[in-house]
């Protein structure tokens, strides 16, 4: 398919050639470690980020010269994720082994302590624990209610009809909303003064209706208003597995006089499954990290803490930088691991199929 | 339909008997799901049109109009627009003159950064996605693995360096600073959709091209892109609803002059120590829902083709 | 009685008539090939006597009962779809049970029945598989397997074979006929291909533009068509089909102006109907003997290319006029290109159409 055999000799290492990586490379570390030992720190980042530019530049000449358009297509994206993303989290990841509070110049090499603490420490390593069990909870439900709720919605929509583009959107627009907008709504409509469901409980029961006022009710009412932002992204994906079903199946089997719920599990379920895989690793990945609503409808209060709101109050409001940073270490290695064996399950399953 | 037609049957749900259509029933049945679905919404677009003494009011005013006497009096109130006024320009201060809010030049930030980052996610993302589709480096599953996870943690695992970088840079409160980070943010789902996306198309056509004198560059640009119009669109929209809306990076990196409404959103309600300005949210809300729902409404055609082209195989 | 009549039966999609008043009869155990280029109505024919198409106006009667409003899965019918329809998540084994499952059979009655299947469809050794693991023809053969499992009312056949390469297909249509004749019931099969449909059907519907241009038995569309659509669609290589004077009839011969010719010629009693007039003479390619020299019963023409064919050579002639005439002559006939020709139609097959493309048949 690509034509990747060399059309030239790499040039020996001390030529001056545009495509001379190895040689940028030498001359880009020395530069650079010169300039951040003799310079103050604001100016030698952009002498580092010149000579990274060289290196990159030379990476470009070469990989055209020789047809690397693989490297050539990727390098890009990978700079960004590299500089936004995999560095920060490198950076973190160093951060984990000092004691280091961002409000506080300090900062001391402790080793594994962060990660010790957060594992044994009868205080942290209850609240983290606590924390990722409220997460768990929140995870199974908000996504369970989304794939069902998401499941039907796309069922309604899966024939055409008179209308439907309008209808669809209107369905489509809670994913749209600012979440401070829509959570700070829900806080209204479970108010238990002025909130619509106050007043509709009160009227039935006639008593004061609270519905956050213990672990169930306040549950429920994130978890109500998590799918009923999201749920909308599952229809959308379950909806387009739906539409892709070929017509001549169905054909099939009316003639075959196959009954509708076999016809549910041989036909449509196994063009929607991948799809349905889809939204469920991308709603648990969102669920793992659900922090906004509960900040915005309990603060945490009623035992809804979860472990992204913990480590906001960790890092960001406590400043304990450092042990927010083993905290979310030790969470990121429970979500690949949870993640590899899902595209372990995703991918057996559909080989055996 | 036959006599023994059941009711699901009549409302349009007839079993798939070859034609894919169902008749207004249907139409009737979905708009009242949709509209109880819709209702959270539109109370916020109602709460926008509502005098601000009647926000809070007990029992709560429900609606501009009776239709035709089908909600009860008590529930009505009077529409007004005075709350999109003050959204742009309002009293900080009891019985103080109007200032200006600032909320033009956030609605400009959120509509420029959105943009632009959305945009350039969609061109490096689609680049990359061309390259580990048709290109494959060694240990290409890794990268892509690799890219994943980056979506995997909560924001503020990776906060805190970009916060402590940003400052040493001098990138904190500036658009590219902001940009880079939704571009990044943005990057890891352009990749997977528009991989898959590449994945599918027939490598015959390209062959063909290429056996025609076309060169890698045109092949890209002339026989794959045009392909893969639905999946570009409907990555599009998926980015911008995401990034549109996104608080926490933008409450933390953003300064005075590139804030985006969602942050300014939150500051206009709850300051003043007045409670919340549940109208001025509502109109704010209202207002800033716009934008991404017309680009969603137009780009729809293309969503669901898009999502289908891309990730189921045939 | 028949067990497929379809009467009076139209279809219109919006302001586009896809089939007009379509007349059909099919008897138990008689096989009827729906034949005619691309478009021309035959599949949706065949989808409204399914069921997957409603019927814009007309009755469907099938065994006996009108089934106008009646869903496929009501009509007892079993149906090969052209892209075969197999289920992708099931083995080849559970497609061919698919169908029973309506029956409500033991399962050792199920396992009995397709594996009997299977046998005759030679599908034995790859019961287990996927659908997307076995071969073109063993697709081919598990859509028929599907239909044959269950005893419906009739068979319907879309294209059954357009996705096989020539070899298979060959093959293919001798099983399906025998596995049909074995059944005997009313089946309707819908094909462009004119070989698959002379040699299945026990009769042909040839339709043109939404409607049934003649139903007749393989042997009667070929020899006698009724019009000259038919003529030109039956038979390969096609028939020639002239521009003539019809000059007189005398009730035996017809002295026709063709091609720059005069022609007399034997013709059927009722071409005295036509007066004087244009006609259009159809004469088949194998249907001229070559004579040694100009006669009155003779057309001149021109060897203008040559094209062996095998066991027989077609030669492509120009008349006087400038026409083309196409003639099949046996392999050690030699000619030479530019060589003259003396050609001689059998008057028993050469058919005469009137101004409105009808053939004239006593």
């Amino acid at each position: 398919m690509s034509s990747t055999t060399a059309t030239a000799a790499p040039p020996a290492l001390m030529t001056l050639a545009p495509d001379n990586w190895k040689l940028a490379i030498l001359v880009g570390l020395a530069v650079s470690v010169i300039a951040a030992i003799t310079f103050p720190a604001s100016v030698s980042f952009w002498i580092v980020g010149a000579m990274a530019a060289l290196v990159a530049a030379a990476f470009v000449v070469n990989a055209f010269r020789r047809k690397y358009y693989g490297g050539l297509l990727v390098a890009p994206a990978i700079a960004v994720l590299f500089v936004m993303n995999i560095f920060p989290l490198l950076w973190s990841l160093g951060l984990s082994f000092f004691a280091y509070q961002s409000n506080n110049q300090s900062i001391r090499f402790v080793g594994l302590n962060n990660y010790i603490k957060a594992l044994t420490n009868d205080l942290a390593a209850e609240a983290n624990w606590n924390a990722l069990v409220n997460t768990a909870m929140f995870v199974v439900f908000t996504v369970a209610a989304q794939m069902v709720v998401g499941f039907l919605l796309a069922l309604l929509f899966a024939k055409q009809f008179p209308l439907r583009k309008y209808l669809l959107i209107l369905v489509l627009t809670p994913m749209m909303l600012s979440v401070v907008a829509s959570g700070v709504f829900f806080t209204y409509y479970y108010d238990p003064t002025f909130g619509i469901l106050s007043y509709i409980m009160g009227n039935i029961t006639g008593e004061q209706f609270i519905l956050m006022d213990n672990k169930l009710g306040a549950v429920a009412g994130i978890v109500f208003a998590d799918a009923w932002m999201w749920s909308p992204f599952v229809m959308l994906l379950v909806l387009a597995g739906l539409v892709s079903v070929p017509k001549y199946l169905y054909e099939a089997a009316a003639i075959d006089r196959v009954s509708g719920w076999r016809q549910f599990w041989t036909i449509t379920f196994p063009y929607i499954r991948g799809l349905l895989m889809l939204a469920l690793l991308f709603r648990t990945i969102e669920a793992f990290k659900l922090a906004d609503l509960v900040i915005l409808l309990t603060k945490g209060g009623n035992d809804t803490m979860t472990i992204s709101y913990h480590l906001i109050r960790i890092a960001n409001e406590q400043n304990k930088t450092s042990e927010g940073a083993a905290i979310s270490y030790l969470m990121l290695f429970m979500v690949i691991v949870l993640t590899n064996l899902y595209l372990y399950l995703a991918n057996r399953r559909s080989h055996g199929a | 339909m036959s006599s023994s037609a059941s009711f699901m049957e009549r409302l349009g749900f007839r079993k798939a008997s070859g034609v894919g259509e169902a008749g207004w029933g249907r139409t009737l049945f979905v708009a009242v799901i949709a509209f109880i679905y819709f209702i959270p919404v539109l109370f916020i677009i109602f709460t926008a049109i509502k005098p601000q003494n009647l926000a809070l009011s007990v029992p709560p005013t429900l609606s501009p109009t009776s239709f035709f006497g089908l909600i009860p009096d008590q529930y009505v109130f009077s529409p007004t627009l005075e709350n999109f006024g003050s959204v742009f320009s309002r009293s900080m201060t009891t019985g103080g003159a109007p200032e200006d809010t600032g909320f033009d030049r956030y609605f400009f930030n959120s509509i420029f950064i959105s943009s632009v980052s959305v945009g350039l996610a969609l061109i490096i993302g689609t680049l990359a996605a061309f390259g580990f589709s048709r290109y494959p480096l060694k240990g290409n599953d890794t990268y892509l693995f690799i890219i994943l996870t980056t979506r995997m943690l909560p924001a503020i695992v990776v906060i805190i360096p970009i916060i402590l970088m940003f400052r040493t840079v001098g990138l904190s409160g500036s658009y590219i600073g902001i940009i880079l980070l939704y571009t990044a943010f943005n990057l890891a789902f352009t990749i997977w959709m528009m991989k898959s996306f590449f994945d599918e198309l027939s490598l015959d056509v390209e062959d063909a091209a290429r056996i025609d004198g076309s060169s890698e560059v045109k092949v890209f640009f002339k026989i794959c892109l045009p392909q893969v119009v639905a999946g570009l669109a409907a990555t599009f929209v998926f980015g911008l609803i995401l990034t549109w809306n996104e608080f926490l990076f933008a409450l933390l990196l953003s300064g005075a002059d590139t804030r985006t409404v969602p942050v300014a959103m939150n500051q206009a309600v709850s300051s003043g120590g007045r409670g919340t300005d549940w109208t001025l949210l509502a109109a704010i809300e209202t207002l800033f829902l716009i934008p991404v729902f017309l680009v969603t409404f137009f780009l729809q055609n293309h969503l669901l083709r898009g999502v289908t082209f891309g990730t189921v195989k045939r | 009685m028949s067990t497929i009549e379809i009467r009076k039966v139209t279809k219109r999609f919006g302001d586009f008539t896809a089939v007009r008043d379509a007349d059909l009869s099919v008897a138990a155990g008689e096989v009827v090939c729906l034949l005619g280029p691309s478009g021309c109505g035959k599949t949706t024919t065949l989808r409204m006597i399914a069921g997957l198409e409603r019927a814009t106006s007309g009755d469907v009667v099938i065994a006996g009962r009108n089934m106008n409003e009646l869903p496929p899965e009501k009509r007892d019918i079993a149906m090969v779809f052209q892209f075969y329809a197999l289920y992708p998540a099931l083995s080849v084994g559970q497609n061919i049970a698919m169908p029973l499952h309506y029956e409500k059979l033991s399962k050792a009655e199920v396992d009995a029945r397709v594996i009997k299947v299977a046998k005759i469809m030679h599908l034995t050794e790859v019961l287990d598989r996927m659908p997307s693991h076995i071969s073109e023809g063993e697709k081919q053969r598990l859509a028929v397997a599907r239909a044959i499992v269950r005893d419906p009312n009739c068979f319907l056949f879309d294209e059954p074979l357009s996705r096989l390469d020539v070899e298979l297909r060959h093959s293919m249509r001798g099983q399906i006929k025998e596995v049909l004749t074995g059944l005997s019931k009313a089946t309707v099969i819908v094909t462009h291909d004119q070989l698959e449909a002379l040699t299945m059907a026990n009769r042909i519907a040839i339709m043109r533009d939404g409607l049934i241009e003649q139903v007749g038995t393989p042997h009667d569309v070929f020899a006698k068509p009724a019009n000259v659509f038919v003529a030109s669609f039956i038979g390969t290589p096609q028939m020639n089909l002239v521009d003539a004077d019809l000059k007189s009839f005398d009730g035996k011969n017809a002295s026709v102006s063709l091609a720059g010719n005069d022609l007399v010629i034997a013709a059927d009693p009722a071409v005295s109907r036509l007066k004087p007039s244009k006609v259009t003479v159809g004469i088949r390619p194998r249907a001229f003997t070559a004579a040694n020299e100009k006669a009155a019963d003779t057309i001149a023409a021109q060897a203008e290319l040559i094209e062996p064919m095998g066991a027989e050579t077609l030669i492509h002639a120009r008349t006087a006029a400038g026409g083309d005439i196409r003639v099949v002559v046996p392999r050690d006939k030699r000619v030479k290109i530019g060589e003259a020709l003396h050609l001689r139609p059998d008057p028993k097959q050469t058919h005469f159409f009137g101004e409105d493309g009808k053939a004239v048949r006593a």
